[in-house]
């Protein structure tokens, strides 16, 4: 399953979510594919779930509450592990990711 | 009548060499495509100067940037029909902008109400029960985590000044903000 537009692409390799791009999403309701994509794996019971944004240069605030909204999805499952893969290369991710784990203590970042 | 929110020594005025960017209504029909080449642009304008440095150079444009998306969107998705007009400069250790634009009675109303909610108290605490309430009521709009975000993870002081001029429903909303701009190695 896969996402794409001109600036960004979201997709699924098993329980892997993936982000490329340019994301700037203009209302939460912009982010309901992205967000129907997400739960969609969340719903297949895995043990866990990695959100890689390695790729995604930027998320506009509409884009990061739709990251927050699904941390405490899965927060709501505590038998999946939740992993955010970012990189401390792309400062909007060294800024706002750490507020994931404050919603979700038991999300495990990895920013390298 | 004019009401202020926010930090007030910030909205005093931008004394020094001002950019100014004005984005009319009819010519550009005026869309959320032009948030984001309007804040590539003048993040590129503002932060060339730090290309000695890769990684201030990107930490600055990247604030610029996202700082001019977040207030450029806000004036698009809530201005009144007419023109927004941005205004920019640079000192040694911060970035100022301005954006203007007018609001209908209604809007400014509305965000008043949540400004006086988001411009008390940490802004880092208020974002995180911001993102807990929202979640919890999904159909609540308009919630402030953008400008929540600006002031707790990039640091930004911001203000509002609304003016209403003469009796009709148009409001005048000047929005200011001052981030910090640091060199970390040279």
């Amino acid at each position: 399953m896969e996402i794409k537009t001109d600036d960004y692409r979201v997709w699924i390799e098993g329980s892997d979510i993936f982000f490329d791009g340019v994301m700037r999403l203009a209302s939460s309701e912009a982010g309901s594919p992205i967000m129907a994509l997400a739960k969609s794996v969340l719903a297949s019971n895995p043990s866990s779930i990695t959100l890689n944004l390695k790729d995604l240069h930027f998320l506009n605030s509409s884009g990061i509450n739709l990251l927050a909204k699904f941390t405490i999805e899965v927060r709501k499952h505590p038998d999946v592990r939740l992993v955010v893969r970012g990189t401390p290369d792309i400062p909007w991710q060294s800024k706002s990711l750490p507020n994931l784990k404050k919603l979700h203590p038991a999300l495990v970042l990895l920013m390298n | 009548m004019t009401t202020l929110f926010g930090t007030p020594d910030i909205a005093i005025g931008m004394k020094e060499s001002v950019s100014r960017l004005r984005l009319f209504d009819g010519p550009l029909d005026l869309s959320w495509r032009h948030c984001a080449t309007t804040s590539d642009f003048i993040a590129e304008l503002f932060a060339s100067r730090f290309q000695s440095s890769r990684n201030d150079y990107m930490e600055v444009r990247h604030s610029i940037g996202y700082l001019v998306n977040e207030l450029t969107e806000n004036a698009v998705k809530f201005r009144a029909p007419g023109e927004i007009v941005i205004e920019a400069s640079m000192d040694s250790d911060s970035f100022k902008l301005k954006v203007s634009n007018d609001v209908d009675g209604e809007n400014a109303a509305q965000f008043q109400s949540l400004l006086a909610d988001i411009t008390v108290g940490d802004p880092a605490d208020l974002l995180i029960q911001r993102i807990e309430s929202n979640a919890a009521n999904p159909d609540v709009g308009g919630s402030g985590l953008g400008l929540l975000t600006l002031m707790s993870d990039y640091g930004a002081r911001l203000a509002w000044i609304f003016s209403s001029a003469d009796e009709s429903d148009r409001i005048c909303l000047e929005t200011y903000a001052s981030i910090p701009i640091s060199q970390t190695d040279n």
